[in-house]
């Protein structure tokens, strides 16, 4: 991880002397994982792949204006985060914050087909806020700092959104998970 | 029941959120309180029950920087075509007003044999020509092998960045089955 947010600050200060193929090294490295944090906002496979191409020039004409390149990950989601919420307001009246889910989202191949039915409908039911926790906590992998900085807003209420998202979760699991056993 | 006031600790733990002193701290307290215990098992549970939804593929590669990479550069596209052909004749142009003006004023006499023939201006204007030419053609040469040498710097740039694919796919795989298996040895499978 250490490695990895050396060479990103290395390929940042590349694109900034002005080297268009190290941005798209950085590209490579990060668009699998910005597709699938708007895919899981979005649960729209189409709108996540306009919106992390947005994300990414976004990201291209603005990287003079990132103070620590070692932040490059939190400051790339909060643009994602930033263009999902702007396509959400765009697409009013439709679109109705806690619809947006998992519904669309696949089971891996060979899961227990219930546990995974199981997680997306837990996971529909959270808030926007709260699902978005769980989703840059458990499935992006973020620190707390980290996501109070994508987020634009208090750790303090990042922890809240994500341990209310994770009673709720484990509440609705629990049965699920001891069927498994 | 007043809950214990470790849990919020015990799940900043789960999350490795903790520095080492506060981490040595759950450590110690969690052998003694049961509560905590069931705590941390449940978030370790439910977090694994959470990741049984994988990631998926980008359908697509992200494609508009790419698109400016194989783009010609400036300097390139700026010598190119027409372009190209202007400069050649420029340049030649160039070359043979300076050829004309560093001849000696042809001074007006009679006499015979005073001053250059006019076959000798012509090889002279000949010469000058001829390396005007020579010089276009190496700037030519200079301009492609420079070209060729981006070119091989960008397949050699694609190839690591393919190889950099490969192996974060690997560790993604590695990651999963890792899941699986801890999801397996924790009973999740059983439902199949």
């Amino acid at each position: 991880m250490i490695f990895r947010a050396v060479e990103d600050a290395d390929l940042i200060e590349r694109v900034r002397r002005g080297d268009v193929e190290a941005f798209n090294l950085l590209i490579s490295r990060w668009e699998k994982r910005v597709y699938n944090y708007l895919l899981r906002l979005t649960a729209n496979p189409e709108d996540s792949l306009d919106l992390s191409q947005e994300v990414f020039l976004k990201a291209y004409q603005n990287i003079r204006k990132l103070d620590d390149a070692a932040r490059f990950g939190p400051w790339l989601y909060r643009i994602a985060h930033n263009e999902a919420y702007s396509m959400f307001r765009k697409k009013r009246p439709e679109f109705v914050s806690d619809d947006a889910g998992f519904a669309d989202t696949q089971a891996a191949p060979g899961m227990a087909l219930d546990l995974s039915l199981a997680v997306t409908t837990a996971l529909d039911r959270l808030s926007a806020d709260q699902r978005e926790a769980v989703i840059l906590k458990v499935y992006q992998g973020f620190k707390f700092e980290e996501m109070a900085e994508i987020l634009q807003c208090p750790v303090s209420t990042v922890k809240s959104r994500l341990y209310t998202a994770l009673d709720l979760l484990k509440t609705q699991l629990a049965p699920v998970s001891a069927k498994g056993n | 029941m007043e809950s214990c006031k470790q849990l919020e600790a015990v799940r900043d733990y789960a999350f490795e959120e903790l520095t080492p002193a506060d981490r040595g701290a759950v450590e110690r307290h969690l052998p003694q309180c049961a509560e905590c215990r069931q705590e941390l098992d449940h978030l370790r549970l439910t977090t694994a029950a959470l990741r049984v939804l994988p990631d998926v593929e980008i359908p697509q590669r992200i494609a508009f920087v790419s698109d400016k990479v194989f783009e010609a550069s400036r300097w390139s596209r700026w010598f190119t075509g027409a372009r190209l052909g202007f400069a050649s004749a420029l340049l030649l142009a160039v070359a043979l007003v300076a050829v004309v003006y560093r001849q000696p004023a042809v001074v007006p006499v009679t006499v015979a044999g005073a001053g250059p023939s006019a076959a000798a201006i012509t090889l002279q204007i000949d010469d000058a020509v001829t390396k005007a030419v020579a010089q276009v053609r190496e700037d030519d040469m200079r301009m492609t092998r420079a070209a060729l040498e981006v070119s091989d710097r960008k397949h050699s740039e694609e190839h690591r960045n393919l190889l950099l694919a490969v192996e974060e796919n690997l560790t993604v795989l590695e990651k999963r089955y890792n899941t699986l298996t801890s999801l397996s040895a924790a009973g999740f499978g059983g439902g199949q």
